[in-house]
Protein backbone atom coordinates (compact mmCIF):
# COMPACT_ATOMS: atom_id res chain seq x y z
CA UNK A 1 0.00 0.00 0.00
CA UNK A 2 1.31 3.29 -0.51
CA UNK A 3 -0.34 7.13 0.31
CA UNK A 4 0.76 10.43 -1.36
CA UNK A 5 1.07 12.61 0.80
CA UNK A 6 0.06 16.26 -0.07
CA UNK A 7 3.48 17.15 0.82
CA UNK A 8 6.03 14.78 0.33
CA UNK A 9 4.46 12.76 -2.91
CA UNK A 10 3.73 8.88 -3.19
CA UNK A 11 5.23 6.77 -0.42
CA UNK A 12 5.41 3.54 0.85
CA UNK A 13 3.33 2.48 3.54
CA UNK A 14 6.48 2.22 6.29
CA UNK A 15 6.85 5.56 6.57
CA UNK A 16 3.38 6.16 7.82
CA UNK A 17 1.92 5.49 10.98
CA UNK A 18 -1.91 4.76 11.52
CA UNK A 19 -3.62 6.57 14.68
CA UNK A 20 -7.59 5.93 13.36
CA UNK A 21 -10.89 7.13 12.94
CA UNK A 22 -10.89 10.83 12.10
CA UNK A 23 -14.46 11.83 12.69
CA UNK A 24 -14.47 12.01 16.47
CA UNK A 25 -14.38 15.24 17.46
CA UNK A 26 -13.80 16.58 21.08
CA UNK A 27 -17.14 17.86 22.54
CA UNK A 28 -17.34 20.67 24.33
CA UNK A 29 -16.77 20.83 28.65
CA UNK A 30 -20.26 20.80 29.25
CA UNK A 31 -21.53 18.09 27.69
CA UNK A 32 -21.82 15.77 29.57
CA UNK A 33 -20.56 12.18 30.40
CA UNK A 34 -22.47 10.50 27.85
CA UNK A 35 -20.87 12.71 25.21
CA UNK A 36 -17.39 12.28 26.52
CA UNK A 37 -17.59 8.56 26.43
CA UNK A 38 -18.85 8.25 23.15
CA UNK A 39 -15.64 10.43 22.16
CA UNK A 40 -12.97 8.13 24.21
CA UNK A 41 -14.45 4.84 23.47
CA UNK A 42 -16.88 4.26 21.28
CA UNK A 43 -15.84 3.67 17.45
CA UNK A 44 -17.46 2.95 14.50
CA UNK A 45 -16.63 -0.33 12.32
CA UNK A 46 -16.73 0.71 8.85
CA UNK A 47 -17.17 -1.23 6.08
CA UNK A 48 -16.76 1.03 3.39
CA UNK A 49 -14.78 4.35 3.08
CA UNK A 50 -13.28 6.25 6.41
CA UNK A 51 -11.65 9.44 7.01
CA UNK A 52 -8.61 8.31 9.48
CA UNK A 53 -5.71 9.83 10.71
CA UNK A 54 -1.93 8.89 9.42
CA UNK A 55 1.28 10.11 10.52
CA UNK A 56 4.27 10.38 7.62
CA UNK A 57 6.99 9.86 10.94
CA UNK A 58 9.33 8.35 8.61
CA UNK A 59 8.99 11.94 6.04
CA UNK A 60 7.80 15.39 6.70
CA UNK A 61 6.46 14.70 9.68
CA UNK A 62 2.90 15.70 9.10
CA UNK A 63 -0.53 14.64 10.15
CA UNK A 64 -2.60 13.42 7.41
CA UNK A 65 -6.45 12.66 6.97
CA UNK A 66 -7.04 9.77 4.74
CA UNK A 67 -9.86 8.33 3.39
CA UNK A 68 -9.98 4.68 3.13
CA UNK A 69 -12.21 2.28 1.85
CA UNK A 70 -11.43 -0.78 4.48
CA UNK A 71 -12.79 -3.19 2.02
CA UNK A 72 -10.55 -2.37 -1.13
CA UNK A 73 -7.94 -0.54 0.98
CA UNK A 74 -8.43 2.12 -1.72
CA UNK A 75 -7.41 5.64 -0.82
CA UNK A 76 -9.50 8.49 -2.27
CA UNK A 77 -8.26 10.93 -0.46
CA UNK A 78 -5.20 12.61 1.13
CA UNK A 79 -4.86 15.68 2.71
CA UNK A 80 -3.47 17.87 5.15
CA UNK A 81 -5.39 17.25 9.01
CA UNK A 82 -6.29 20.13 10.85
CA UNK A 83 -3.80 21.63 13.11
CA UNK A 84 -0.28 20.66 11.36
CA UNK A 85 0.77 24.10 11.51
CA UNK A 86 1.21 24.12 7.46
CA UNK A 87 0.40 27.57 5.82
CA UNK A 88 -1.51 24.69 3.23
CA UNK A 89 -4.19 23.24 5.87
CA UNK A 90 -7.60 25.20 5.64
CA UNK A 91 -6.05 26.91 2.40
CA UNK B 1 36.12 22.28 39.98
CA UNK B 2 37.34 20.63 37.36
CA UNK B 3 38.31 22.50 34.28
CA UNK B 4 35.98 21.33 30.87
CA UNK B 5 36.28 21.87 27.78
CA UNK B 6 34.26 20.48 24.62
CA UNK B 7 36.54 18.66 22.34
CA UNK B 8 34.63 18.42 19.00
CA UNK B 9 34.51 14.59 17.30
CA UNK B 10 32.28 12.90 14.64
CA UNK B 11 29.90 10.45 15.35
CA UNK B 12 31.78 8.36 12.82
CA UNK B 13 34.68 9.24 13.83
CA UNK B 14 35.19 5.09 15.26
CA UNK B 15 32.91 3.21 12.34
CA UNK B 16 34.47 5.51 9.23
CA UNK B 17 38.06 3.89 8.59
CA UNK B 18 39.09 6.11 5.13
CA UNK B 19 40.44 4.05 2.20
CA UNK B 20 38.97 1.22 0.41
CA UNK B 21 36.59 -1.16 1.46
CA UNK B 22 34.91 -4.48 -0.45
CA UNK B 23 35.20 -5.66 -3.78
CA UNK B 24 38.63 -4.51 -4.99
CA UNK B 25 39.17 -2.09 -7.93
CA UNK B 26 37.84 0.76 -9.34
CA UNK B 27 35.44 1.70 -6.37
CA UNK B 28 31.63 2.15 -7.86
CA UNK B 29 30.38 3.97 -5.00
CA UNK B 30 32.41 6.83 -3.38
CA UNK B 31 31.28 7.83 0.54
CA UNK B 32 32.48 10.88 1.85
CA UNK B 33 31.38 12.13 5.73
CA UNK B 34 31.60 15.96 5.32
CA UNK B 35 32.29 17.19 9.38
CA UNK B 36 32.27 20.91 9.57
CA UNK B 37 29.30 22.48 8.61
CA UNK B 38 26.68 25.02 10.28
CA UNK B 39 23.24 23.44 9.80
CA UNK B 40 19.73 25.64 11.17
CA UNK B 41 16.52 24.32 10.95
CA UNK B 42 13.89 26.97 10.31
CA UNK B 43 10.32 26.06 11.14
CA UNK B 44 7.77 29.08 10.95
CA UNK B 45 5.91 29.62 13.37
CA UNK B 46 1.85 29.22 13.13
CA UNK B 47 0.85 31.64 10.60
CA UNK B 48 3.80 33.70 9.86
CA UNK B 49 4.78 31.07 6.75
CA UNK B 50 4.62 34.08 4.77
CA UNK B 51 6.72 36.05 6.84
CA UNK B 52 9.35 33.70 7.23
CA UNK B 53 9.40 33.01 3.06
CA UNK B 54 10.09 36.66 2.96
CA UNK B 55 12.62 36.83 5.77
CA UNK B 56 14.54 33.79 3.85
CA UNK B 57 14.49 36.02 0.63
CA UNK B 58 15.93 39.09 1.98
CA UNK B 59 18.74 37.33 4.00
CA UNK B 60 19.68 34.52 1.13
CA UNK B 61 18.16 36.03 -2.03
CA UNK B 62 16.33 33.18 -2.81
CA UNK B 63 12.93 31.84 -1.79
CA UNK B 64 13.06 29.19 0.85
CA UNK B 65 11.76 26.06 -0.78
CA UNK B 66 7.92 25.25 -0.36
CA UNK B 67 8.32 22.02 -1.62
CA UNK B 68 10.65 19.03 -1.42
CA UNK B 69 13.64 21.01 -3.22
CA UNK B 70 17.02 22.21 -2.16
CA UNK B 71 17.94 25.58 -3.40
CA UNK B 72 21.48 26.78 -3.65
CA UNK B 73 22.60 30.31 -3.01
CA UNK B 74 26.58 31.50 -3.56
CA UNK B 75 27.34 30.47 0.07
CA UNK B 76 24.37 28.34 1.54
CA UNK B 77 21.81 25.74 0.40
CA UNK B 78 18.38 25.70 1.73
CA UNK B 79 16.98 22.19 2.23
CA UNK B 80 13.28 21.62 2.61
CA UNK B 81 12.32 18.98 5.46
CA UNK B 82 8.86 19.55 5.96
CA UNK B 83 5.65 21.53 5.73
CA UNK B 84 6.83 25.17 6.17
CA UNK B 85 10.18 24.38 7.45
CA UNK B 86 13.95 23.71 5.87
CA UNK B 87 17.10 23.60 6.66
CA UNK B 88 19.93 26.16 6.18
CA UNK B 89 23.52 24.60 5.37
CA UNK B 90 26.69 26.27 4.89
CA UNK B 91 29.90 26.22 5.47
CA UNK B 92 31.07 26.62 9.30
CA UNK B 93 30.96 30.02 10.43
CA UNK B 94 28.87 31.30 7.38
CA UNK B 95 25.23 31.09 8.59
CA UNK B 96 25.82 30.52 12.23
CA UNK B 97 22.37 30.61 14.23
CA UNK B 98 23.45 33.73 15.65
CA UNK B 99 23.88 35.27 12.33
CA UNK B 100 20.50 33.86 10.64
CA UNK B 101 18.52 34.21 13.88
CA UNK B 102 17.84 37.67 13.58
CA UNK B 103 17.09 37.62 10.01
CA UNK B 104 14.00 35.55 11.20
CA UNK B 105 13.22 36.94 14.59
CA UNK B 106 9.36 37.11 14.80
CA UNK B 107 8.74 34.88 12.04
CA UNK B 108 10.71 31.58 12.63
CA UNK B 109 11.68 29.44 15.54
CA UNK B 110 15.18 27.68 14.90
CA UNK B 111 17.46 24.96 16.36
CA UNK B 112 20.92 24.94 15.60
CA UNK B 113 21.86 21.25 14.01
CA UNK B 114 25.58 21.32 13.56
CA UNK B 115 26.69 19.15 15.81
CA UNK B 116 23.15 16.80 15.74
CA UNK B 117 23.43 15.13 12.29
CA UNK B 118 26.09 13.78 10.12
CA UNK B 119 26.16 14.86 6.43
CA UNK B 120 27.33 11.73 4.32
CA UNK B 121 27.69 12.62 0.07
CA UNK B 122 27.31 9.82 -1.90
CA UNK B 123 28.50 9.72 -5.19
CA UNK B 124 30.22 7.17 -7.97
CA UNK B 125 28.84 5.11 -10.81
CA UNK B 126 26.80 2.47 -8.49
CA UNK B 127 25.72 5.15 -5.89
CA UNK B 128 22.05 4.53 -7.76
CA UNK B 129 21.99 1.09 -7.34
CA UNK B 130 23.35 1.10 -3.99
CA UNK B 131 20.32 3.29 -2.75
CA UNK B 132 18.16 1.79 -4.10
CA UNK B 133 18.55 -0.74 -1.76
CA UNK B 134 17.81 1.15 1.37
CA UNK B 135 14.96 3.71 0.02
CA UNK B 136 11.94 3.45 -2.22
CA UNK B 137 12.45 7.01 -3.42
CA UNK B 138 13.04 6.79 -7.42
CA UNK B 139 16.29 8.52 -7.95
CA UNK B 140 16.18 7.98 -12.09
CA UNK B 141 17.53 10.96 -13.37
CA UNK B 142 13.71 12.03 -14.40
CA UNK B 143 12.44 11.46 -11.72
CA UNK B 144 15.30 13.15 -9.09
CA UNK B 145 16.95 16.17 -10.85
CA UNK B 146 19.68 17.94 -9.62
CA UNK B 147 17.92 20.17 -6.68
CA UNK B 148 15.14 17.44 -5.86
CA UNK B 149 14.88 16.44 -1.86
CA UNK B 150 13.38 13.99 0.34
CA UNK B 151 12.30 13.82 3.61
CA UNK B 152 12.25 10.03 3.91
CA UNK B 153 13.55 6.44 5.39
CA UNK B 154 16.00 4.44 5.13
CA UNK B 155 16.29 1.47 7.55
CA UNK B 156 13.92 2.71 9.62
CA UNK B 157 15.91 5.89 10.39
CA UNK B 158 14.78 9.25 8.90
CA UNK B 159 16.82 10.87 6.42
CA UNK B 160 16.54 14.14 4.84
CA UNK B 161 17.90 12.91 1.50
CA UNK B 162 19.06 15.84 -1.88
CA UNK B 163 20.75 15.84 -4.95
CA UNK B 164 23.80 18.36 -5.13
CA UNK B 165 25.26 19.57 -8.36
CA UNK B 166 26.91 16.68 -10.53
CA UNK B 167 30.63 16.21 -9.85
CA UNK B 168 33.16 14.68 -12.58
CA UNK B 169 29.77 13.99 -14.69
CA UNK B 170 28.38 11.90 -11.59
CA UNK B 171 25.28 12.35 -9.69
CA UNK B 172 26.02 13.54 -6.35
CA UNK B 173 23.74 12.24 -3.18
CA UNK B 174 23.76 14.51 -0.02
CA UNK B 175 22.46 12.81 3.18
CA UNK B 176 21.52 14.38 6.76
CA UNK B 177 21.22 11.76 9.55
CA UNK B 178 20.76 11.91 13.26
CA UNK B 179 24.07 11.82 14.96
CA UNK B 180 23.08 8.85 17.29
CA UNK B 181 21.64 6.91 13.99
CA UNK B 182 24.55 7.70 12.07
CA UNK B 183 27.03 4.80 13.01
CA UNK B 184 24.40 2.08 12.57
CA UNK B 185 23.36 3.91 8.86
CA UNK B 186 26.89 3.94 7.74
CA UNK B 187 27.65 0.57 8.35
CA UNK B 188 24.14 -0.58 6.63
CA UNK B 189 25.70 1.89 3.55
CA UNK B 190 28.85 0.25 3.86
CA UNK B 191 27.05 -3.59 3.29
CA UNK B 192 24.73 -1.96 0.38
CA UNK B 193 27.89 -0.69 -1.25
CA UNK B 194 30.40 -3.58 -0.79
CA UNK B 195 29.61 -5.43 -3.48
CA UNK B 196 30.36 -2.24 -5.71
CA UNK B 197 33.61 -1.31 -4.20
CA UNK B 198 34.01 1.97 -1.88
CA UNK B 199 35.86 4.06 -1.53
CA UNK B 200 35.65 5.92 1.86
CA UNK B 201 36.72 9.44 3.09
CA UNK B 202 35.86 12.45 5.14
CA UNK B 203 36.78 15.77 4.49
CA UNK B 204 36.15 19.19 6.27
CA UNK B 205 34.89 20.71 3.19
CA UNK B 206 31.23 21.26 2.28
Amino acid sequence: MRIVCPFCGERELGEFTYLGDAKPARPAADAGEDAVFDYVYLRDNVAGAMSEHWYHGGGCRAWLKVTRNTLTHEISAVEPAAGVGAAKVGA
Amino acid sequence: MAEFSWEVRSPLERALVAGPYGVRGDAGVSLTEIRSFDLIQVMARRGKAADMAEAARARFGVAAPDAPKAVGTPDATLIWSGPDQFFVLSKAGKHSIEAVGSAFAGSASLSDQSHARVLTSVSGTKARAMLAKLTSIDLHQGAFPIGAAAATSMDHTSVTLWRGDDRDGQAVFNLLVFATFAESLWHTMLDAAAEYGVNIGHSDEL
